[in-house]
């Protein structure tokens, strides 16, 4: 099984102002990615992940450094075939139709006749583009235009898709079938690269990240690895009783009404609250374990940068 | 091919392009004023009619091309719908080419449309239809092809407005080629000399594709100039779109 | 091992962009050479020039004054130079057929210019062989600037010297010669050529003028003489009438002038501005003044 993606020590300057004052923006960008994951590739916004991506699909040209796609060096077209990408913010020519734009590409990319309709068909309906299909782009609102990106980065069938920061933008049940069509791509043998800063999507279908924070990757690894399964604390919300019962149990967070949420550290203590709660009649409406978050990680390890 | 279809789409933008309907409406003005501008004057009304015709498609149609040129890459650069473009497998020459190919096309239709206009007036003050006009016009075609070639140059590293400031500077050097060779004849010889000569061969000279003097006042055309001319054109075309390639393909798109 | 192939991975795409980088540069140096070569064999065909052709359908001065919008007398001046470079292009044997026009649209554009009036009318009379148009062109000059003597100045010069016809000189001298600021020499051209028109009378009196008003011992000479040819002139015209008439009532000629006196065609025998006697050819009949009159 071959590295689907490689990077090796990227560097990228940029020369900015009247006199150019060279700015590094990647700082020696080195991880690569296996066949079938989802990796993902998070940082604060300005860390360089839209600049390590821009190189990967050579609209950029690095400094120095390795980059390959399939074995293939990326610096030549032939290795953006199997390639599929969705920038930012995705605009395109605003006059064609959601179909014409479809169409244009596909053109592109070589598809004739039955098939070149068939797919197009076929993907409009997987982003849920149908009945918008014939409405010009410039009508479309940004979750649309999104999914319309989403259509055409999939176009041609691309075992690698590369999607920077895809869900910005949507609303719950946008991101909701985003992440299910993600997730299906990857049943499908394809190999995903997200790229985003909201932790919650990147935790919930990652199977490996790296962290990028100031041009450099400050770590990578599985997810699974990342983060461990201990518990933080437990969070206990109890009903009929009042605050005091548990001052020395417990931390409580807030009551409101007759309603007490707790925020217990140690395992015992989570097991008297319960049968505190039992005898004195009370009732425990809710009994959630904290356990570490990415957020978490990613918060600490940015502080100590 | 890929370069077709980008050629074909970028038909269909430019077509949309504001710009081409305002310098439509010009030129359709400056032809019925040209019938009228005869009435005013001394010397012969067609020669009138004919002269500040061709004069009016060859001035209206460089602002087009070059107004067109300049603005279209910008655009798909500072849209960034270049980048969805570009991330596909193909040569950024192809893309190019592509964008060329789509304007040179735009501005066929345009100069096919002036044509029309302005033969349709010739022939109702002369009830003729003189076919050296045709050949003027296709020439004045070739200077056109040149000019898109040159905006689509500038237009790959400046911005549109220098672009168009450099693509009229061009223009303006081409058309001024033959006050070089003036200067040269009375500078002395020496190093000086050869510089100047040096620069009034490379520097273009859009005179060789001008006939409409031959045209308005019946003179005989060369035939071995059309052939040379022709070469001419579609060699430093062909330059110039090497050096837009050799800029482009490097570029950098933040 | 790994690191060969690592290497050959890396090369191969450099090598292949600079691979198309050289491809790119050679081509664009073979088309440099090739566009150069065929700008030189552009350059052996000869092509007629007609130069500045279209300016000779300018619309006439009036209505070109209205599309300059407000830079008229920079039109003019651009014009006017243009003008100059396509006269002087001798090649051109038909240059002069719009010659009034385009003067009279540098005039029109700009009145007050006074180079294109005379420039004008010395390329009408000297290159055109037009004098009337030369004349045209000075009198449209002072009447939009009555104040330039030079105008008809010039236009008597012209009448004076390419056309002879001194009653047109007069004409012109008599008008420069009320524009004040007229130089001296207005007056005494304007005399001779009264003189010439034999109009005496007024010769006389101009050069009387002349010679009191002047200033210079030379001037004062000039003018004597100038009297002198004159009295010289209607005296010599006189005694020639009275000795033809004299020949037809006795047949014959007198023997002298005194005879005329004699005879009652004259009353007295008139001297000269120096008091000299006329000499009197009795052969001939011939009356001449003892001295030339610019010899004196």
């Amino acid at each position: 099984m071959g590295k689907v993606l490689e990077l090796e020590k990227v560097y990228k300057s940029y020369k900015l102002g009247f006199i150019p004052k060279k700015k590094l923006v990647l700082k020696g960008i080195s991880f690569s990615i296996n066949e079938g994951e989802i990796f993902g590739y998070l940082g604060p916004n300005g860390a360089g992940k839209t600049t390590t991506i821009k190189c990967i699909l050579n609209l950029i040209f690095p400094d120095s450094g390795k980059i390959t796609i399939f074995g293939e060096d990326s610096l030549k077209p032939r290795a953006r075939e199997k390639v599929g990408f969705l920038p930012e913010n995705p605009y395109f020519y605003d006059y064609l139709t959601g179909r014409e734009f479809l169409a244009f590409y596909a053109d592109l990319l070589g598809l004739h006749g039955k098939a070149k309709e068939d797919k197009i068909g076929y993907f409009l309906k997987l982003v849920g583009m149908e009945r918008a299909a014939d409405l010009q782009l410039r009508k479309y609102s940004r979750g649309m235009l999104q999914r319309i990106g989403l259509a055409q980065a999939l176009l041609n069938d691309p075992a690698l898709v590369i999607l920077d920061e895809p869900m910005g933008g949507l609303d719950p049940i946008g991101r909701k079938e985003f992440r299910d069509i993600i997730v299906n791509l990857k049943k499908e043998g394809k190999t995903v690269f997200l790229s985003s800063h909201i932790l919650q999507d990147i935790e919930m279908i990652c199977d490996r990240v790296a962290i990028i924070l100031a041009g450099e990757i400050i770590n990578q690894g599985y997810l699974g690895d990342l983060i461990s399964e201990k518990v933080l604390y437990t969070e206990i919300i109890v009903a009929g009783l009042p605050p005091s019962e548990f001052s020395r149990l417990g931390e409580s967070v807030t009551s409101s009404g007759d309603r007490v949420l707790l925020r217990v550290y140690e395992q015992e203590k989570v097991d008297q609250v319960i049968s505190l709660v039992l005898q004195k009649k009370g009732k425990i409406v809710s009994l959630i374990p904290r356990t570490e978050t990415l957020e978490d990680i990613f918060v600490s390890m940015v502080r100590n940068q | 091919m890929k370069i077709t279809t980008i050629a074909l789409n970028t038909f269909k933008e430019a077509k949309r392009d504001r710009v081409l309907y305002l310098l439509f409406f010009f030129v359709a003005v400056c032809l019925i004023f040209s019938r009228f501008l005869a009435l005013l004057t001394v010397g012969d009304r067609v020669k009138i009619i004919k002269d500040v015709g061709l004069a009016s498609i060859s001035l209206f149609g460089m602002l087009m091309a070059i107004l067109m040129g300049t603005g279209l890459v910008y655009k798909e650069i500072d849209k960034k719908t270049i980048f969805t473009l570009l991330a596909k497998p193909i040569h950024r020459v192809e893309f190019l080419l592509g964008k060329y190919l789509g304007l040179v096309l735009t501005i066929f239709i345009m100069t096919v449309l002036m044509t029309a206009v302005f033969l349709l007036i010739l022939f109702l003050h002369t009830f003729t239809i003189d076919w050296k006009i045709l050949l003027a016009i296709l020439y004045i075609f070739f200077e056109l092809c040149l000019m898109t070639a040159v905006a689509l140059l500038f237009s790959t590293f400046s911005s549109p407005i220098l672009a168009t400031l450099f693509s009229l500077a061009f223009y303006l050097i081409g058309h001024l080629s033959w006050s070089l060779e003036m200067l040269i004849k009375k500078v002395k010889a020496g190093a000086g000399r050869v510089v100047l000569q040096a620069l009034y061969i490379v520097l273009p000279d859009l005179e060789n594709f001008n006939f409409k003097t031959e045209v308005v006042h019946n003179l005989p055309i060369p035939t071995s100039l059309l052939g040379i001319s022709f070469l001419y054109g579609v060699v430093y075309t062909a330059f110039l779109l090497l050096l837009a390639m050799l800029v482009f393909r490097r570029r950098d798109f933040i | 091992m790994e690191a060969k192939i690592e290497a050959t991975v890396k090369n191969n795409g450099e090598k292949f962009l600079s691979h198309q980088r050289n491809l790119l540069v050679v081509f664009l140096i073979i088309s440099l050479l090739l566009f150069s070569f065929l700008k030189i064999q552009t350059d052996k065909v000869v092509r007629k020039k007609v130069p500045g052709s279209s300016i000779i359908y300018l619309p006439s001065g009036k209505h070109l004054k209205y599309m300059t919008f407000g830079y008229s007398s920079l039109i003019a001046d651009l014009i006017y130079l243009w003008a100059i470079q396509y006269y002087g292009t001798y090649e051109i044997a038909d240059r002069f057929n719009y010659l009034e026009h385009i003067f009279s649209i540098i005039a029109e554009l700009d009145p007050k210019y006074v180079d294109p009036y005379e420039v004008g009318a010395l390329i009408a009379v000297y290159e055109a062989h037009d004098p009337e148009l030369a004349f045209k062109i000075l009198d449209m000059g002072l009447e939009k600037n009555p104040d330039m003597w030079i105008f008809p100045f010039q236009a008597g010069h012209i009448a004076q010297m390419n056309l002879k016809d001194f009653d047109l000189a007069r004409e012109y001298y008599r008008k420069a010669m009320e524009i004040p600021g007229a130089p001296p020499i207005t007056k005494r051209l304007f005399a001779h050529a009264a003189f010439k028109t034999t109009d005496y009378q007024t010769s006389w009196e101009t050069w009387k003028e002349v010679y009191e008003t002047a200033e210079e011992d030379w001037v004062k000479e000039i003018a004597l003489n100038h009297l002198y040819r004159i009295k010289a002139a209607v005296d010599t015209e006189a005694l020639t009438e009275a000795v033809k008439k004299f020949q037809e009532r006795f047949g014959r000629l007198p023997a002298d002038l005194n005879q005329l006196v004699r005879a009652g065609l004259i009353r007295e025998v008139p001297t000269d501005l120096d008091g000299q006697e006329y000499l009197y050819d009795p052969q001939t009949g011939e009356v001449t003044p003892q001295r030339v009159w610019w010899k004196r």
